[in-house]
């Protein structure tokens, strides 16, 4: 049996390409496949995961991959820490990522490159289903294509039967990825460019996990909450979206001081609360929680207004089109500005 | 004082939920809380703000709050009101708000309100209106417009998505008599905090219908969705408006109206909505604009 687990986000066509590959499998005479998703939170941009179990006998097991021959990323803000334990022995690893890796085991493709030079937008599902069209035995690249046609609307056959023949050739030549420096997954989630909120990071913090100083359960008798140790306080403590940057994100906005005028429009524009004001003599330092579990909120600089909690940050960018001075500006999560 | 930016309280009680990048309901939920204040109690039905603000063993309000059954959030908020009530304090510091949606209001939840209403119990009701049951995947609501698609609503040749209209929940709301009503958009913000404001300072039923913008079910960027919220109001498909002490009241009365056409054609949710759709929603806006304005004044 070939088993392959997939990483990818709401919105990103993983449980879609985890289909279309048992499909293409399953043309094959005497195949059999079972493809199924596990969302954690059902929104649009959180993490999930999808299966796919190729085999030449019925699938019974229908529970959830632990270790698979081959482990998708459809995001590398999701590829961090512990990769490797999800690898059978002789698995890899296949990222969607402009860098490259100094490890056989992990395989680069540009496929959000690759997916909005040919679909003009970053959907970069049917890249890795080219990909593993290639590595999986016994499956050929006409079968991938044939599960598309099959099974995607006609108006997007085009585009993504181009998709699957540039990365079948591309893997076939053998030009894996465009030669960048060779980064541990770690220093990956590290480039970021936002000052706090990388899923490594975050995945540091999994490790020891303490919890936070003053947790304060607030009732009706409790004294008014103080806001620079507040959301330490109440939601530190447990679900994925309580840790650093919760994987949700894949920009991040960042304050230009110099263009920012203190109007607050951003402020109240915030569907989730992250844009805190600064107070100028009192600059907010987190206490507390933060600092128990290893983490700083960001530093704002002196002088700004505003600044912005990574942590819990979703990366929508309404807070970008609020501004009318261009003091705000998204950048791409853990990549170059 | 009137509440801004500025001196609006820093503390975010709602902060931490899992609601989808750009979600209109959980700015309602903010700044309502914002300007109630800690001492509110909440109580929620099923439905977005309950799905992602309660995600065990998180809870992201930081003021006391509790899941109702679907059909009871008002007579949930009675309950709270009563229980208060009996331990001393005060409804002007320990305000009782119920955050419904679209369809736990005007669907599933309305008898209750209206027996709330009725009684005129001391509780605030805030609709976070997203025009279609989001939490399950986007199927159809009384609040639902004309038009637009939904999972149970498609869009194809003959169809063109919803086919009813949009139920009049304020007026229903109004015609019990409460004590005060109002409408908002997460795009006027200024408009929403001052009619909140007025809320916390009103005895009796108090309802609030704040019209929040789903990027998920409505089908559009997930950073438009203040802009959006605006331009509803703007091209005259949602109001603005008050009703308090038996009299209505537009708040906003806009002397043109932005293009209906544009603001249907930036959702996926409408794209099955044709010429003919197009001008029977601007001739059903056009009506009820004019009977608005001649009957509530303003």
């Amino acid at each position: 049996m070939i088993e392959v687990l997939w990483h990818g986000r709401g919105g990103q066509g993983a449980f879609t390409a985890a289909r279309l590959l048992g499909a293409a499998a399953a043309l094959a005479p005497g195949t059999h496949a079972l493809a199924f998703p596990s969302f954690g939170p059902e929104r649009r941009g959180a993490p999930m995961r999808a299966f796919t179990k190729l085999s030449d006998a019925p699938v019974g097991d229908r529970s959830a991959i632990n270790q698979a021959d081959f482990v998708v990323y459809l995001d590398q803000t999701l590829f961090a820490q512990g990769w490797e334990r999800e690898l059978k022995p002789g698995g890899r690893a296949l990222v969607n990522t402009t860098h490259s890796f100094d490890d056989p085991r992990i395989l680069s493709l540009d496929a959000s490159g690759l997916s909005l030079e040919v679909l003009g937008r970053d959907i970069p599902n049917t890249v890795f289903l080219g990909a593993l069209a290639v590595l999986c035995e016994g499956l050929q690249p006409d079968q991938a294509k044939e599960a598309v046609r099959q099974y995607m609307a006609p108006k997007l056959h085009d585009a993504n039967l181009r998709i699957i023949d540039r990365v079948v050739a591309q893997l076939v030549q053998g030009e894996a990825a465009a030669p960048a420096t060779g980064a541990a997954p770690a220093e990956v989630g590290k480039a970021s460019n936002c000052e706090a909120g990388t899923p490594a990071a975050g995945l540091e913090a999994l490790d020891q996990p303490q919890p936070p100083a003053n947790r304060r359960i607030p009732t009706l008798r409790t004294p008014p909450a103080d806001h620079a140790v507040y959301a330490r306080n109440t939601c530190w403590d447990a679900g994925h979206l309580v840790t650093k940057n919760a994987g949700w994100r894949t920009q991040c906005p960042v304050i230009d001081p110099a263009a920012c005028t203190g109007c607050l429009k951003c402020y109240m524009d915030c569907p989730d609360g992250t844009i805190y004001k600064v107070k100028a003599a009192t600059s907010v330092t987190p206490t507390g929680g933060g600092e128990a579990a290893g983490v700083e909120k960001s530093t704002p600089n002196a002088g700004t207004p505003i600044a912005i909690d990574y942590d819990f940050c979703k990366g929508c960018g309404m807070c970008v089109r609020a501004c009318r001075f261009g003091a705000l500006s998204m950048i791409p999560e853990g990549g170059q500005a | 004082m009137a509440i801004t930016a500025k001196t609006i309280s820093d503390n975010e009680l709602f902060f931490g939920h899992k609601a989808c990048a750009g979600c209109g309901g959980s700015l309602a939920v903010r700044h309502a809380l914002k300007v109630f204040g800690e001492n509110t109690v909440c109580a929620l039905p099923a439905g977005c703000m309950s799905a992602v603000g309660f995600v065990f063993p998180q809870l992201c309000f930081a003021n006391n709050a509790m899941i109702t059954p679907f059909a009871a959030t008002a007579s949930v908020l009675s309950g709270i009101r009563a229980g208060l009530k009996v331990q001393g304090l005060d409804p002007a510091e320990y305000p009782v708000v119920g955050f419904a949606g679209d369809g736990g209001t005007a669907d599933i939840g309305i008898q209750a309100l209206s027996g709330a209403i009725d009684r005129n119990d001391d509780i605030i009701y805030v609709c976070y209106d997203n025009e279609a049951y989001m939490n399950t995947g986007v199927q159809k609501s009384s609040l639902t417009p004309f038009g637009a698609k939904t999972t149970t609503t498609p869009s194809g040749k003959n169809v063109h998505g919803c086919l009813t209209q949009k139920k009049n929940m304020f007026e229903i709301v109004a015609a019990h008599g409460i004590s005060y009503a109002a409408t908002a958009s997460v795009g006027y913000l200024p408009d929403f905090l001052k009619k909140l404001e007025k809320a916390a300072n009103v005895r009796g039923t108090r309802y609030l219908h704040v019209l929040a913008p789903c990027p998920t079910g409505w089908g559009y960027p997930v950073d438009e969705t203040a802009d959006i919220a605006k331009e509803v109001v703007d091209c005259g498909l949602w109001y603005l408006a008050e009703y308090e002490n038996g009299q209505f009241r537009l708040t906003r009365n806009p002397a043109e109206f932005t293009s209906v056409e544009h603001y249907l054609r930036r959702q996926a949710r409408f794209r099955g909505v044709d010429e003919a759709d197009v001008a029977a929603i601007v001739a059903g806006r056009d009506a009820k604009w004019e009977r608005m304005r001649a009957e509530w004044g303003n």
